[in-house]
């Protein structure tokens, strides 16, 4: 997809104006490419007991060419955001477009039992119960509220076997979906 | 005094008529956007450059959502879709109400028939397919 714009460049754009003014409480757009088809996004769970406020989870989106109609490629990705300190940014402190606050803390990939410990999801949304009226705005929020429901302190049972041999993209995978609980 | 016309130019202006009931003085409906490209009905899907007859739109008749012919015959394309509405995930059929047979209705026709035969087939061989995936 080098160069030149997505057949659907009119939709991303709406979806990119839409996320970039009302924003999502939790959800914070860290990085997007030109063509808006590549989008990091830091989500903050508060006040939950498994996840602390020093966790930082990304969550990388990658819009590919037949979007819509295929789903975005989405996982967790281990992200470190530049961080400004305050020094810099009294020197050449015009300079900085906009303030961004970037909190201070770890990057980490969030334990749940349907996130396995390289960053890919199993969720039926970004596979086979993909349709076009989802977006990336459904995806983060399905995603947000996959974390803060979770009380389970671990990862998917064949983690340890999964990680050894996934593919690098996770739409590679076929995920069997057999959990609703969670 | 006598008026002689010169030169004169028309202007008329046109929209879908998409309500089930007719109405097509209720301008609400102009906002609406096809569900696949997010652009509006009156508009153009990605592909198109003038809106009107070549691009034409879908009313749904089981559900009563309406898409862009050419944005959901290439969601029905794929075999994810299961011929099923983006919106409502129920099964995607339309209003035949176009006189004309075009070559991309006949399209669109093949495929909700195609992943028609594919359920009826899903559904017969239902056990068999629960099997093999308690296998993997």
């Amino acid at each position: 997809m080098a160069g030149g714009r997505h057949p659907f460049y009119k939709r991303l754009l709406k979806e990119y104006k839409s996320l970039s003014t009302n924003s999502l409480s939790g959800i914070t757009m860290v990085k997007n490419d030109e063509n808006l088809t590549e989008f990091i996004f830091r989500i903050e769970v508060t006040n939950h007991t498994l996840y602390k406020k020093e966790d930082l989870f990304h969550l990388s989106i990658i819009i590919t060419s037949e979007y819509p109609v295929d789903s975005p490629r989405v996982q967790f990705v281990i992200f470190d955001e530049i961080v400004i300190d305050d020094d810099d940014k009294d020197s050449k402190g015009s300079e900085n477009k906009d303030t961004v606050v970037v909190p201070n803390g770890v990057p980490k990939i969030p334990i749940h039992p349907h996130v396995y410990s390289n960053g890919h999801i199993c969720l039926n949304l970004l596979g086979e119960d993909w349709t076009p009226a989802c977006s990336i705005e459904s995806v983060l929020l399905s995603i947000q509220s996959m974390l803060n429901t979770n009380d389970k302190n671990e990862r998917p049972p064949d983690d340890a076997a999964y990680v050894k041999r996934a593919p690098l993209n996770p739409k590679s995978t076929t995920f069997i979906y057999h959990d609703d609980t969670v | 005094m006598k008026v002689k016309i010169v030169e004169w130019h028309g202007f008329s202006t046109w929209h879908w008529k998409l309500a089930a009931d007719g109405d097509a003085n209720s301008s609400a409906y102009v906002d609406e956007l096809c569900g696949i490209c997010r652009v509006a009905f009156d508009g153009t899907c990605p592909n198109c450059k003038y809106p009107g007859d070549d691009c034409p739109i879908v009313l749904g008749s089981g559900c009563t959502h309406n898409f862009h012919l050419h944005c959901i015959v290439k969601w029905l394309e794929q075999d994810t879709s299961k011929g099923l509405c983006p919106m409502c995930r129920q099964i995607f059929t339309y209003k035949e109400s176009y006189p004309d047979m075009t070559e991309e209705l006949a399209n669109l026709k093949t495929l909700i028939d195609g992943h028609r035969v594919m359920r009826e087939r899903y559904t017969e061989d239902n056990q068999e397919f629960e099997a093999f995936e308690e296998e993997t």
